[in-house]
């Protein structure tokens, strides 16, 4: 038995790869920004004391949390044309994403906010900070601290995902892959070295976030440890 | 759709050429006479060429070509069901004996299995909605034409210099046809059937050919190093050709006939 194995094949066509390798970090850092803020506000209005927010916000994540990721690709792709409205594929993936991650940012943001002592808050209160000082430095930003890794790993697995806008004709990384490995028959190959791209996003993503956590939560810059 | 190459092609084949662990067989012509039986790789998933009646029998126009080829044999007649991206693996893996599945001549396709003559065409174009002025390629101009990843019409428009449109890749036929039929796109690149069927499901988006592609010859794919087997299919066309019943098939389903040399 042997496989032979034929890189150069795959790897001249490197400018559509790198192409494909851009247009998927750019899906994950539009879809990673805004997913952050809507799903940061949906933890912030599930303890909302209006019922009406709160369910909202619960119906929302719920929703999202438990469907497929192409299913709500393909709903907001075709759904969309057929209401009428046409947006490029680009346009359809990012809020795809953001809509998806903003729902398990949610989540992970509660557990953040849940995590925050009553007694830090009513020593806040006692130092007479006014209420936006209170949820800016006593909670938003601890809660953040407290949740950081998992929001982390939460992004990067975002960032796979994406591989599934492919099917929506968004040519990110992996639909580059299946291009070049219908016009060569190299399979292995291809994804072998699709694979290796994918490793190396992540690890530039994790080093991203790295980088951010030392400029967003002063404790990590000057001791260097964990809340 | 049928040109389609996915995932599963290449990685068989890469994989499965290569691992040469199955010694080879006598002749599997002689295999197939033997057995009274001939397996046919057909993707029944493929209106009109290949789909399920109302009782759920394979019926089509590739099946009635296998059925034709088995009634003249004399062998019973066994279809492996197959998708685009299967066909070829189907045939080098010793599932199947022969590819009926509108199967394009290509050259790529050539280095791993033999062709037949060929059995009939298939013709691609650039379908637009009805009421859109499209005659020739600068019409499309900052237009997006919509196809199937890998197909044949994706490989030839990717290719060609000095275009104005923009192609959106899907990744397979039903998708591309939704995108037609919920309005993404106002053009697609592929095959005259598909293009009739999306007005069929949509009658207020009615898409008709403007732009022909490629006219690509259909033929049955054979396991290489099978001279034997290959030299009794060219017979077998030939006669089916110069008889008129492979044109009679192919405009029963597809409403149209084959080219003139092809009448009969």
């Amino acid at each position: 038995m042997s496989i032979q194995l034929d890189f150069p094949a795959v790897l001249e066509r490197w400018p559509s790869l790198l192409g494909g390798a851009v247009l998927t970090l750019e899906l994950a850092c539009f879809a990673t920004v805004l997913g952050a803020l809507i799903g940061t506000l949906a933890a912030i209005g599930r303890g909302s004391r209006s019922p009406l927010i709160a369910g909202a916000c619960k119906i929302y994540v719920e929703a999202i949390r438990n469907t497929p990721l192409l299913v709500q690709i393909f709903l907001v792709y075709f759904g969309l044309a057929s209401l009428g409205l046409k947006l490029s594929a680009f346009t359809v993936a990012v809020a795809a994403l953001t809509i998806n991650v903003g729902a398990y940012t949610a989540e992970i943001m509660r557990a953040g906010f849940e995590a925050i002592p009553r007694g830090q808050i009513e020593a806040a209160e006692g130092l007479a900070l006014s209420r936006l000082q209170i949820y800016w430095h006593i909670i938003l930003l601890p809660a953040i601290e407290k949740v950081y890794p998992a929001l982390t790993s939460q992004f990067v697995l975002l960032m796979l995902a994406s591989s599934v806008c492919s099917q929506i004709s968004a040519e990110e990384l992996t639909a580059v892959a299946n291009y070049i490995q219908s016009d060569t028959y190299r399979a292995f190959e291809t994804y072998i070295i699709v694979a290796v791209l994918y490793v190396i996003l992540s690890l530039v993503m994790r080093a991203g976030f790295w980088g951010l956590g030392l400029v967003l939560f002063p404790r990590r810059r000057r001791l260097g440890t964990p809340l | 759709m049928t040109n389609k190459t996915l995932l599963g092609t290449a990685a068989a084949l890469c994989g499965l050429i290569m691992i040469a662990a199955t010694p080879a067989s006598a002749d599997l012509l002689d295999d197939i006479m033997k057995a009274k039986k001939i397996r046919v790789s057909t993707d029944l998933a493929i209106p009109p060429d290949g789909m399920m009646d109302a009782n759920m029998k394979p019926t089509g126009s590739d099946v009635e070509v296998a059925q034709l080829l088995a009634k003249d044999w004399g062998l019973e007649l066994e279809f492996i069901q197959t998708t685009g991206a299967t066909r070829i693996p189907n045939v080098m893996t010793g599932k199947a004996d022969v590819i009926i599945s509108t199967l394009s001549v290509t050259p790529d396709r050539a280095k791993v299995i033999d062709f037949s003559k060929r059995y009939a065409t298939l013709e691609s174009d650039v379908g637009c909605l009805k009421s859109m002025n499209v005659k020739d390629w600068p019409d499309l101009k900052g237009k997006t034409v919509g196809v199937t990843r890998g197909t044949t019409q994706d490989t030839t428009l990717t290719n060609m210099k000095d275009k104005e449109f923009n192609i959106a890749r899907y990744e397979d036929d039903a998708t591309d046809v939704t995108a037609a039929v919920s309005g993404q796109i106002d053009c697609i690149g592929t095959s005259l059937p598909i293009i009739a069927q999306i007005g069929k499901k949509n009658p207020e988006r009615i898409f008709e050919a403007k732009i022909p592609i490629t006219t690509f010859d259909l033929a049955i794919g054979v396991k290489k190093g099978e001279p034997k087997l290959l030299e009794k299919l060219n017979a077998w066309v030939d006669q089916n050709v110069k008889n008129g019943k492979l044109n009679a098939i192919y405009k029963k389903f597809h409403g149209v006939e084959l080219p003139p040399d092809m009448r009969g």
